[in-house]
């Protein structure tokens, strides 16, 4: 049998089809084996005592007047209980019947003395021994036959009880290996569910304590991959922030004279051009500290652990507060609709999230409009959710608005195109559902923020920190 | 009303002195903690602005020397790299008030007036906002130099809005502050009470609603 195995079939599957087919095969092998030795042995012990029969008999021959003189044998006794026939046949050497069966004849096949046969006498089935004894009359030849009942009981007791046991052999020795492939492969299977169990982003060593000897250097391996991948990570959220806070003065600088110079009277008459100048600045420096949020949101090896009881209320208020003014400025009623909500989380990164909303709601909602911050669900399922009656975000758009420097089409207004990936990336640390939808009546966006319930994210944190 | 500017940069620096002198305020600039010592121990100013990355001592260690030798003056952070451990060191070591750059000009100058108002009224029990002149300790308003009747229920709001001026006072703050003195206070008695300082205050100064959050004093619109 030839066996062609994926090499990405599991080690589970692979033992047991390379042990399971060869062991039952043996196992059934095994058991003609025995089989077919028992019943050599059990043959030759009955051939034994028909021949010894036949001996006896041959012993009570007699010559007499050169004529072969036969004693009628007295009928043996057969072994057991089952009563088995025989049959006796000797003839003298010129083929003449001396005495006996006449219908029983010599056994012809084999060589040496005596020599034993299958045959047929009548309707029964006999076994034959044919012993040639030499007289001074010459040759004579005796036959004894019996019927084969008890050798067919006795085969029959020796198949079966070969088969049964053999069956419970094959049966348990299969079982075993299955459960000892299954046990020995328990320490692989707790290192894939440890690794299973990890989010995607994670970049934690995996715990090596329970890690069994074979799979330690996969296991070590991967470790020093995330070892290096932290400190990539790591060197590149610091490059981000560094380069953004550089950015910051000089930008903070211009920022304030483009400002002053559109409200000097003397470049009145350049005033179109300024504004154009400013807008690009402030998009510059909405870039700078959108970067900046990205990098801080990038999960670092231990940021759930910081991870606190987080009351959104007045996180809510907060973020609101900010953006008064410039709700005023756009034309736009900012509002709030707050009920109790408690999150596992970092405010810091949740104020990030929220302003980036609102932030979008503001940006895209035409004046007149309204922008409704919502928080709720207690501790046990809390949201966060931030809807305007602007234009909306089309159903075909609302997945690849999540997307990096993605922008709507023929979109207003001076975004980056990163402040829903931010809070994609804050929503996903927090391990929490942003779902986009159309707002009240069909009109508008509404995003909401779903976060796991306190408690179990709290006892999260914990089991994360007890067992890595 | 005087600032002086302690900031290294000069494009920043230049920009903060123009904007808080159209905005009515005398500035001075410092370019190093150490100018900016001398300057304060040589004349009266009140309010200074400090960046945080000052070149030699940086801004929060200049904070903590100017506390511990009991300079009152408020003073407003700049920084450029945010943290909230920064921020939290920033006003435990007697910082009044916090900015981001980058800022809009506007902001700093209101931020500049809310920081001086507040000191006023620690230390004369004066709150100047706008055209409204409130004498806390005497319990009159002025608006213009003429004087206006608040009954106590309506005195206990414009004092809990204008201490927080600029700023969002949530409508269950106003209602625990009226309901000491009168303890069947409802949300609805709260906007009663609001409105008709609103409407005393006429367009002297602005309470402008927060929908879901409460009210803010504002100066009105130009």
């Amino acid at each position: 049998m030839s066996l062609k195995l994926d090499p990405t079939t599991s080690i589970h599957r692979r033992l047991l089809i390379l042990l399971l087919p060869p062991l039952a095969l043996l196992m059934v092998a095994g058991g003609f084996a025995d089989y077919r030795a028992s019943m050599v042995f059990m043959r030759t012990a009955y051939d034994q005592s028909l021949a010894d029969a036949a001996l006896a008999q041959a012993a009570l021959l007699k010559v007499v007047d050169g004529k072969i003189h036969a004693q009628l044998p007295p009928q043996p006794q057969p072994h057991g209980n089952r009563a088995e026939k025989f049959y006796y046949s000797i003839w003298g050497p010129d083929n003449l019947l001396i005495t006996g069966n006449p219908q029983l004849a010599a056994a012809t096949a084999g060589e040496g003395n005596p020599i034993y046969a299958d045959a047929w006498l009548g309707s029964h089935k006999i076994r034959v021994v044919t012993y040639r004894v030499a007289t001074a009359a010459g040759v004579a030849t005796v036959n004894v036959a019996e019927t084969t009942s008890r050798r067919e009981a006795a085969r029959h007791f020796i198949l079966t009880s070969t088969w049964l046991m053999d069956f419970i052999l094959v049966d348990s020795t299969l079982l075993l290996v299955w459960i000892g492939v299954r046990y020995g492969l328990k320490p692989l299977l707790a290192v894939r569910g440890q690794i299973e169990s990890r989010s995607p982003r994670e970049l934690r060593p995996i715990e090596t304590a329970e890690v069994p000897a074979e799979v330690r250097p996969l296991v070590d391996a991967l470790n020093g991959l995330f070892e290096v991948l932290r400190e990539a990570a790591h060197a590149q959220r610091q490059f981000v922030a560094d380069a953004a806070h550089q950015l910051r003065t000089p930008i903070a600088g211009l920022v304030g004279h483009l400002e002053l110079l559109t409200q000097d009277p003397a470049a009145a008459a350049l005033e179109s051009r300024l504004a154009v100048l400013r807008d690009g600045m402030r998009r510059v420096a909405h870039s700078a500290n959108q970067l900046l949020a990205l990098a801080r949101a990038e999960p670092s090896a231990n940021l759930a652990d910081h991870f606190q009881n987080t009351d959104l209320v007045p996180l809510v208020e907060r973020v609101i507060e900010r953006n008064v003014d410039r709700s005023v400025k756009a034309g736009l009623d900012l509002g709030a609709d707050l009920a109790a909500a408690s999150v596992a989380g970092s405010a810091w990164l949740i104020e990030d999230l929220l302003g980036n909303l609102v932030d979008n709601a503001l940006n895209y909602t035409p004046a007149g409009g309204h922008v409704t911050v919502r928080c709720g669900g207690s501790q046990s399922e809390p949201y966060l959710e931030v809807e305007d009656d602007g234009p909306g975000i089309p159903e075909a758009e609302r997945s690849r608005v999540r997307q990096r420097f993605y922008r709507l089409p023929g979109s207003q207004g001076h975004g980056c195109g990163l402040g829903l990936a931010i809070v994609e990336e804050i929503a996903r640390l927090h391990r929490a559902a942003v779902t986009i939808d159309a707002g009240s009546g069909g009109l508008g966006t509404r995003i909401r923020v779903q976060f796991s319930p306190l408690e179990a994210a709290l006892q999260g944190k914990t089991a994360n920190a007890v067992t890595p | 009303m005087r600032i002086l500017v302690v900031e290294d940069n000069d494009l920043v620096a230049d920009a903060i002195a123009r904007g808080l002198g159209i905005a009515g305020f005398a500035v001075d600039r410092a370019p190093s903690a150490e100018v900016a010592a001398t300057a304060l121990a040589a004349e009266h100013f009140d309010l200074a602005v400090v960046d945080i990355g000052l070149p030699g001592e940086d801004g929060l260690t200049f904070v903590r020397r100017l506390r511990s030798q009991g300079a009152t003056l408020p003073v407003l952070i700049l920084t450029a790299r945010e943290t909230v451990a920064m921020r939290v060191e920033a006003l435990d070591l007697g910082a009044d008030d916090f900015l981001m750059k980058p800022f809009e000009q506007s902001e700093l100058a209101a931020r500049c007036r809310a920081l001086i108002r507040r000191a006023n009224l620690n230390t004369n029990g004066q709150l100047n906002f706008g055209r409204l002149r409130i004498d806390v300790a005497g319990r009159q308003l002025r608006i213009d130099d003429k004087l206006v009747e608040l009954t106590g229920r309506e005195w206990l709001v414009l004092e809990c809005l204008a201490f927080s001026a600029g700023r969002v006072v949530s409508k269950e703050r106003l209602q625990q502050t009226i309901a000491r003195w009168d303890q069947a206070m409802t949300p609805n008695a709260v906007e009663v009470y609001v409105s008709r300082v609103r409407a005393k205050l006429a367009d002297a100064a602005l309470i402008r609603t927060v929908r879901g959050l409460g009210y803010r004093l504002d100066e009105p619109e130009a």
